[in-house]
């Protein structure tokens, strides 16, 4: 802090922001008020996990250890752990931003001896983020709104069709061998279930429907409109019509 | 043996200690202890030496043994074991299985010294491979082979260049359910490195841990001496798995100072287990009937200035038996337990006698 | 008193009752050992809370990590199947559906079942825990209606699924929202007695699959990639071996492989994720393809030259096989194949390379393997294209099952 610094906070002066959070042109994402900024942290501590999933920190580095996303990106699962138990809502802000999106969801870090979940915790951050329109969640979710539609709509997120080459040329040329015999290869499986093309199996079409309740009942549908309006129209106006086909009102 | 005899179960340095204390005060004491011989956890799993001084532990426990069993007001009972209680405070029967059968021993008062046991790291949160890997091994195992003056890698008799310790192993950990610090580990860990350093002047020594935990003198008798003269690596940051890589042994951890995952090669790596309740202690609470804590260990009932009374009028408990303790807890503790053990004896000859 | 004394008066070094020591781990009893989420289902049952789907066939009773015995039905088993497996890996499936087979137990593969779109989920946040839940639930609530019980193909569905039961055990105003839900469906909460892995239907079974063995895998080096939400997530419902790996890890895969005869070696980054990332497969995939080939392929070709990698998930199968070809070009130590252990177990006991295990599917180079195991690949291929013809020329629509049990 400068004597600058020192002397407007002693004048009664605002203080300025901590330098060591980056202005928002250099972030990329803009900045809110801290008062929004505590409102997204309390709406992630407000989640009914949130209790189970953090605890204290002994900053003992097992997270880290067993971290994959940390040996490849500038992230540490004891960073945000700390954040959270700091409550440090600027940190936690910056990190809804640039960090959690870094995270593989892969629960090494469960072996926490204090039973803190940092990879639980993240599900929840994202899960504020996307409900909550952030620019870091616009940004993960961009060229990711085929896979939403595809699980939403048909109950199964990887269809066969999804193997094309130009999608995957880091796969191998086997990729192209797929896509090029899709049809046929897929007719050649014995599991009756297994002909399908754009779905992974056969999904009943009253299975659908009864998912589709889940997604409208739950808000799981609306969590998507801030992120991305178009999808959640063609979704909404998907389900509906399907639900009112068959006579179900919502 | 009569209700003026106090009865100390268990023949371990606290108990050893309990049962000096008072025939030094004039009472007589019957000493119980299940092993065949004397001296306890020390003497049953070769300690070295005693920590924080490093002074052979055999010597000073095989002294305490001796001045219990010279004395002609001290009956020491071995291989026995107590089955059964009966009575009250100031006229206490136990039932006690040895050898030649059961006997009855009529006492005023008991003091509980049953002690501790090592935590088994096969049942660790993290991946120590204690029952994969020779070159893996627990500090008591390092006990003994230090009091043999050797060290070397159980795998192939070598002696090891680059020796780590991993602190905390078994302890305050919400998974197992030790949330408690085991207390001696950091001080014990550090003396056995400064031992190793000692015996083998080329090799590199490692301690990872959590927090340094080495109160009071320890911090100037162990810490500085560890860090300044013996050169032993402190490392703040946990191992989280061990694993063979040819013929060593891969450690990952992070080293949270720099902030970033670290992978060191080991030759030898000593895990540092932590304390649990004996059988013995968990086995004396359910006979004589007193309370345990959450952790298994006798519950001292009393608050912070009575750190021996248990939840039964007239028996006491000490060291280890009560929670995690070092060899100067457990000797203090023993003698305070003592000391209430025999004035719950004299009230009674008092109250009798008028 | 007994101390070992050496000839100058100083014990010998304790090397072999250190040795002694570690013979067998033996689970002594703590926290986890007593946490038991099938006898807390049971209760919230006994209070009408939610319904409890039962083990009610003949079942094998294997230890779990914290040594919780956990019952395995063999048959009349309701396939939870893998979106994954299923769109990119079908020999995956089609393997699990052939080994029950071949060993003569029922089975149902439904069509009312949704994949449990956890995968989406850890990808991208997309949904709330009630959303997940339900969609648990109902998938659970379908199995029961049919009687058979259910066996979970994905590692992610398996740990996604205890994930949502712990939730619902914890949490009343969690099962009163799944309720609420459920009725709109006409369906109840419904939990089955114990979340199963296919992988743990062939742990048990392993002997059984090693009695119909017809090829020999005497020398076929095996390494293992233990899937994360498999053992890691919800960690007490895996299955261990006091036998196996001194009990310290996960006995599935390795138990198996083992009991087919197969050379099982570790390497130094066994508890290592694949890097599958879920949002990372897809669109971040340098990540994915560093990860698997950095921290896993090149390990263990480095350390344990096998000749193929085994693993228990959709995930890990398609992160090691489809991350190797981008490494070649940058002459990286790749070149491993990759492949689920039910795809293993279907070749030991003789099913065709490509009708059965789907092997055109995968990436990384395979037949090398296939040809150490004595199998004429050449001659396979064109038995498959032959069939395949059947298909182009209209002489069926579909292959069958007697199509590849002949």
């Amino acid at each position: 802090m400068t004597a600058t610094d020192v002397q407007s906070q002693l004048a009664g002066a605002p203080a300025p922001a901590d330098a060591h959070y980056k202005l928002p042109d250099v972030a990329g994402y803009p900045d809110v008020p801290f008062e929004e900024k505590a409102r997204l942290f309390e709406e992630i501590t407000n989640d009914l996990r949130f209790s189970d999933y953090l605890y204290g920190c002994y900053e003992c580095g097992i997270c880290v250890a067993v971290c994959p996303s940390a040996r490849f990106y500038d992230f540490s699962p004891r960073r945000i752990a700390q954040a959270a138990a700091r409550e440090d809502v600027e940190l936690i802000y910056q990190q809804m931003q640039e960090d959690i999106w870094e995270c593989s969801q892969c629960f090494s870090c469960l072996r926490c001896p204090r039973g803190n979940n940092p990879g639980g915790i993240i599900t929840i951050m994202r899960e504020v983020a996307v409900n909550n329109g952030l620019a870091s969640a616009k940004e993960a979710l961009a060229g990711y709104s085929r896979i939403i539609y595809k699980i939403m709509s048909t109950g199964t997120q990887v269809s066969p069709d999804m193997l094309q080459p130009d999608a995957f040329p880091d796969w191998g040329p086997e990729t192209g061998d797929v896509s090029a015999n899709l049809d046929l290869w897929r007719r050649a499986l014995p599991p009756e279930t297994m002909h399908t093309t754009t779905t992974g199996w056969a999904v009943a079409d009253s299975t659908l429907i009864e998912l589709y309740l889940i997604w409208l009942h739950t808000g799981a549908l609306d969590m998507i409109s801030d992120v991305d309006a178009s999808l959640h129209a063609i979704l909404t106006e998907l389900m509906e019509e399907r639900l009112e086909d068959e006579g179900i009102e919502i | 043996m009569s209700s003026q005899t106090v009865a100390v179960i268990g023949g371990g340095p606290g108990g050893l200690r309990a049962a000096h204390a008072i025939t030094e005060i004039g009472g007589q004491v019957v000493l119980i202890e299940q092993r065949e011989f004397l001296g306890g956890t020390p003497i049953a799993e070769n300690y070295a030496g005693l920590t924080p001084s490093g002074e052979p532990a055999e010597p000073q426990i095989r002294a305490m043994i001796e001045a219990v069993t010279a004395h002609p007001a001290a009956d020491v009972r071995l291989s026995s074991q107590v089955t059964a209680l009966a009575g009250e405070p100031g006229a206490f029967t136990l039932t006690v299985a040895g050898a030649d059968g059961d006997q009855t021993i009529e006492c005023g008062s008991i003091v509980i010294a049953t002690g501790f046991g090592h935590f088994d790291p096969g049942r660790e949160t993290q991946m120590y491979g204690y029952y994969e890997y020779p070159d893996v091994i627990t500090l008591p195992d390092l006990e003994a082979m230090l009091k043999t003056h050797t060290v070397v890698r159980p795998s192939n008799g070598e002696p090891p260049e680059r020796i780590c310790f991993i602190q905390c192993v078994g302890s305050r950990d919400r998974h197992i359910g030790n949330e408690y610090c085991s207390k001696v580990c950091c001080g014990v860990a550090s003396k056995e490195a400064i031992e190793i350093r000692q015996l083998l002047p080329g090799s590199k020594v490692y301690i990872f841990y959590i927090d340094m935990r080495m109160y009071g003198y320890w911090e100037n008798e162990i810490y500085w001496p560890a860090q300044e003269k013996h050169r032993v690596q402190y490392v703040k940051g946990m191992i989280t798995e061990v694993l063979a890589k040819g013929d060593r042994l891969l450690v990952r951890g992070e080293d949270t100072t720099m902030g970033r995952p670290m992978e060191l090669l080991m030759d030898l790596v000593v895990l540092s287990v932590g304390m649990e309740p004996s059988a013995g202690t968990r086995q004396m609470a359910g006979v004589l009937g007193v309370a345990q804590n959450r952790f298994g260990f006798i519950d001292a009932v009393g608050g912070p200035l009575d750190t021996v009374s248990t939840s039964r009028k007239g028996i006491f408990a000490c060291g280890a038996a009560l929670g995690p303790a070092d060899l100067e807890d457990t000797v203090s503790s023993a003698a305070a337990a003592a000391m209430k053990a025999f004035g719950c004896v004299r009230a009674n000859a008092t109250a009798t006698a008028g | 008193m007994t101390l070992t004394a050496g000839p100058d008066g100083r014990s010998s070094i304790p090397i072999e009752s250190l040795k002694r020591k570690k013979d067998h781990f033996e689970r002594g009893e703590d926290r986890r050992s007593l946490e038991d989420p099938r006898a807390e289902l049971l209760e919230l049952e006994d209070k009408g809370e939610l319904v409890v789907q039962k083990i009610d066939h003949e079942a094998l009773t294997l230890p779990t990590k914290y040594g919780r015995p956990k019952r395995i039905q063999k048959a009349h088993l309701w396939h939870h199947k893998s979106c994954g497996q299923c769109g990119h890996i079908p020999g995956y499936s089609t393997s699990i559906f052939w080994v029950m087979r071949q060993l003569g137990y029922d089975y149902h593969d439904p069509r009312d079942q949704t994949s449990c779109t956890a995968w989406n989920y850890y990808a991208s946040a997309t949904s709330n825990s009630a959303a997940q839940a339900a969609v648990a639930v109902r998938n659970f609530a379908a199995a029961r209606e049919t009687g058979y019980f259910p066996l979970i193909h994905c590692g992610t569905s398996y740990g996604h699924y205890k994930e949502v039961r712990e939730e619902l055990i914890r949490h009343p105003e969690l099962r009163a929202e799944v309720r609420r839900i459920m009725g709109k469906l006409g369906k109840e909460l419904v939990l089955p007695e114990e979340i199963v892995h296919y992988s743990e239907w062939f742990h048990a079974m392993r002997g059984e699959i090693a009695a119909k063995q017809v090829r020999d895998f005497t020398g076929i080096k095996v390494t293992v990639h233990p899937a994360c939400h498999y053992y890691k997530l919800v960690e007490g419902d895996a299955i261990y071996d006091p036998d196996i790996y001194g009990g310290q890890r996960t006995a599935v895969v390795t138990g198996l492989a083992q009991a087919l005869g197969a050379d099982v070696r570790t390497y130094s980054t066994w508890f290592d994720c694949c890097g599958f990332g879920f949002r990372h497969i897809l669109v971040q995939r340098d990540f994915t393809r560093s990860f698997a080939t950095l921290r896993k392929i090149e390990v263990m070709k480095e350390e344990a030259d096998p000749d193929v990698v085994l693993t228990h998930d959709t995930g890990c199968v398609t992160t090691l096989d489809k991350s190797q070809f981008a490494a070649k070009a940058h002459d990286r130590n790749v070149g491993l194949a990759v492949m689920s252990e039910a795809q293993f177990a279907a070749l030991a006991m003789g099913a065709h390379p490509y009708k059965v295990c789907q092997l055109h599917w995968h990436s990384a180079d395979y037949r090398p393997l296939l040809e150490k195991m004595g199998i004429d690949w050449e001659k396979a291929w064109a038995e498959f294209q032959a069939d395949l013809k059947r298909l182009e020329n209209g002489e069926k629509r579909y292959l069958d099952w007697d199509d590849v049990d002949n």
